[in-house]
């Protein structure tokens, strides 16, 4: 029998034997998977955190406007709203801005909405709103930040309208309004090619004035923005990409960890030639008919073919617990398995080379491989970093699986358009792997 | 068979061989005695094709034992120093990979691993872990290993080390059992009573060089001193040892008188001069030189205090 293969049958013999590796190289990384994908709300259908208490006191008498983001909010599911308190008799009763901030102070709460009672006033254009908030935690900070951003901002409009026609009314007199609005109308005809007698008679009418219940997905109809600032603001968004993926965030990040992880187990793997060295085994293996291409092919072999094995695990795992569609685009996934793996093991390889000892290999692994993968973008979106570092992560293999990954699985590419990722790791590989032969001939593994 | 020619092998500054030669027969059984540190196993590197001599040659039947050349590795066993096995797999699963590796496969293989565990005794513990066996037992499985693939010359550096004295005297009777069947021996070790017991030729090795070459008979004449009669007794003198005196050197100090015999003296000859003078024979020591002897000669220092 070849001598590579033979030393490799000796690897998987080894590996089955070993049941932190085992453990280490599938079940901990599904596990993790599994408890991050939940973290970031992967397994539902529309992501994000759920339930988070939020204070509300509503001082304002009567405000519509008021009324109206308080209705979007109990519609928003992030939020589970508090608005009043118990007494001493144990009867609730409504919160006020002091329960508020006694509840902060006991850490109660982390987010309030103050509306005082000048809420809507008719000398200033807009609304007035207190928001308190106590950031202990940022990720948690910055989405409630955005979501309540965005429900006043969707609730809004038709409370600045009326605030604009309240002062128009009052600075220039109701026939003065009507010249202003025909002036609006005017230009608004221009602008969207439309008869502005039209759009005139729909400001009189009042889809404007007392806005209409014309859109479906906006929470409440008092609150609707109206038809006319549908046509005034119009954004068309188009997805170009991933429609057909099922469970996005789930998709995006699953390559990420999976080569993360896949970095963790093949290094360990390649390092065990430190413990075959120092077992003295290399010396009776070089005894025999065997080179030591031999032994680093062998390695190589079990090392890529761990990952495999691994990434086939995983993705496993992600299609059971997230349903991440990995069927559908199977050959160009193994394809781009096959090369992730193999840059990753000779990631590997070249850990065994340079380092002194197991434990030196183990402390530059895990340094390399947390700097790789949070610069490669397994993390966080690597668009949130600075440029230089953008383009530091073009050097990690992380980088370049990931992104293959994402072209296979949310992209559903072609064999072709995965080419050049391909490319790059087989390339990456090869790289490596020359340094790590110069390094193995100069060093001290096979002395 | 094999041809060591004046090889000289250096790790940087220190220099582990310097000029050794050495020739080896068919079927010779030929130990390299020398303390720690001598270059023992660096020369057994070096025949076993793991390193490349600095300078000078070794040829097994005209071949060149290099770490390149993969040739002739199949003539060739080693039992390296230390125990090399996979301790986490079993004692079969480690003969069949070093079979392979030799090109064993099929019948064959699994017949040489058959024998090669009942010749180490371990035939009732082929699929235990290597990781719990005794070190005798794992001693016993790194010799055999190496020789599944039937060598001509079998490398055996220091192959008892903590084996008991029943384990040991087993892989003794096992090594000269493979020598009476043609299997020449490498045989290295520190203790002289192994050499001399199993090698019928030995080399002498300290500091990287070869201070002397020979079967023990020869070996022995290396020293100026041979064997010698330590005569005890208060009323015996100088005067009545006088007849023994055409047998050797005469010594004396208070406690004892001590006759150094001449090369070719026969012990026969000399006892029955002594009890012809009526001297007290009953109480004459004989004192062999051995190998400690000859070491301590070559080397001035001790085999076993290194
Ligand atoms: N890999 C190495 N690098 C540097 N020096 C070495 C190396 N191997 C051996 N030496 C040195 O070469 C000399 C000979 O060592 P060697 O192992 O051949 O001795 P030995 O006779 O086998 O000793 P022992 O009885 O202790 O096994 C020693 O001084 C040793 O320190
Ligand atoms: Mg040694």
């Amino acid at each position: 029998m070849n001598p590579i293969l033979t030393l490799f049958l000796k690897d998987i013999a080894h590996f089955r034997r070993d049941r932190t590796s085992l453990l280490l190289t599938f079940v901990v990384p599904a596990v993790l998977i599994y408890i991050f994908g939940n973290v970031f709300g992967v397994n539902r259908e529309s992501t994000g955190p759920v339930g988070i208490p939020l204070a509300v006191v509503n001082q304002a008498e009567g405000a519509k406007s008021a009324d109206a983001i308080i209705a979007a909010l109990q519609k928003e599911k992030t939020f589970r709203l508090i608005t009043t308190t118990m007494d001493a008799n144990g009867a609730d009763v409504p919160l006020t801005e002091d329960k508020v901030r006694s509840l902060f102070r006991e850490n109660r709460i982390r987010f309030a909405l103050i509306f005082p009672p000048d809420t809507e006033s008719d000398d200033t254009f807009g609304l007035k709103v207190k928001y308190l908030n106590n950031p202990r935690n940022d990720i948690e900070t910055q989405t409630v930040n955005g979501i309540l951003q965005k429900t006043i901002f969707m609730a809004a409009p038709s409370v600045l309208m009326d605030a604009l026609r309240k002062r128009a009314t009052q600075a220039i007199g109701a026939a003065g309004t009507e010249s202003f609005y025909r002036s609006i109308a005017r230009s608004v005809g221009q602008s969207f090619n439309t008869d502005p007698e039209k759009v005139f008679d729909e400001m009189m009418r009042g889809d404007i004035l007392s806005p209409s219940s014309s859109s479906a997905d906006t929470p409440d109809s008092a609150a609707v923005p109206s038809d006319f600032f549908d046509r005034m603001i119009k954004i068309e968004s188009e997805q170009v990409s991933g429609k057909q993926v099922k469970n996005a965030a789930a998709t995006r990040s699953v390559g990420g960890w999976a080569v993360m992880f896949m970095l963790f187990s093949v290094s360990g793997a390649a390092t065990s030639l430190f413990e075959e060295k120092k077992a003295g085994l290399f010396r009776r293996i070089l005894a025999a008919p065997v080179k030591r291409s031999h032994i680093l092919w062998s390695k190589y072999l079990f090392c890529t073919a761990l990952g495999m094995v691994q990434l086939a695990a995983l993705f496993v795992a992600g299609k059971l617990l997230f349903r991440i569609d990995v069927t559908s685009n199977l050959a160009n996934l193994i394809l781009i398995c096959l090369a992730a793996s193999s840059a990753c093991t000779a990631f590997g390889m070249l850990l065994a080379s340079i380092a002194r000892s197991p434990a030196a290999a183990s402390g530059i692994a895990t340094f390399l491989i947390l700097t790789m993968s949070a610069l490669g973008g397994a993390w966080f979106p690597i668009s949130l970093m600075p440029d230089f570092i953008q383009s530091l992560s073009k050097l990690t293999i992380v980088y370049w699986a990931m992104e293959g990954f994402l072209q296979v699985l949310w992209a559903n590419c072609t064999f072709r358009d995965l080419l050049p990722y391909l490319g790059v790791l087989a390339g990456i590989a090869a790289v490596i792997n020359a340094i790590s032969v110069w390094r193995f001939n100069r060093g001290e593994m096979f002395d | 068979m094999l041809v060591i020619d004046n090889v000289t092998k250096s790790y940087g500054s220190l220099t582990a061989l310097q000029g050794v030669s050495l020739e080896l027969k068919a079927g010779e059984f030929f130990g390299l005695l020398g303390p720690n540190g001598a270059g023992k196993s660096t020369l057994m590197a070096l025949i076993a094709g793991l390193r490349r001599p600095d300078s000078g040659g070794i040829r097994l039947d005209g071949q060149a034992l290099t770490p390149d050349n993969l040739g002739s590795r199949n003539k060739l066993g080693f039992v390296p120093q230390t125990i090399a096995l996979y301790e986490d797999l079993t004692a079969e699963e480690n003969l069949r990979i070093f079979g392979r590796l030799y090109g064993l496969q099929g019948t064959l293989l699994r017949e040489r691993i058959d024998q090669a565990l009942v010749t180490a005794h371990l035939q009732d513990r082929r699929r235990h872990y290597v990781k719990t066996f005794s070190g005798g037992m794992q001693r016993r499985l790194n010799i055999v290993a190496a020789l599944l693939h039937r060598p001509k010359l079998l490398l055996c550096d220091e192959p008892t080390v903590g084996v008991d004295p029943q384990s040991r005297n087993a892989i003794f009777e096992f090594l000269q059992m493979l020598n009476s069947e043609g299997l020449a021996v490498i045989y290295s070790t520190h203790y002289m009573e192994e050499a001399s017991k199993l090698c019928s030729r030995i080399a002498i090795i300290d500091h990287g060089r070869m201070l002397a070459i020979g079967t023990l008979p020869q070996l022995m004449t290396r020293l100026p001193f041979r064997e010698s009669l330590r005569i005890e007794g208060a009323n015996l003198t100088r005067d009545s040892l006088a007849p023994l005196l055409s047998y050797g050197e005469l010594t004396s100090d208070a406690d004892a008188h001590v006759l150094t015999l001449h090369a070719n003296t026969r012990l026969s000859d000399v006892f029955r001069e002594a009890e012809a003078a009526r001297l007290p024979t009953s109480s004459f020591q004989l004192t062999r030189p051995d190998l400690e002897d000859l070491f301590l000669h070559l080397t001035g220092k001790s085999l076993r205090d290194t």
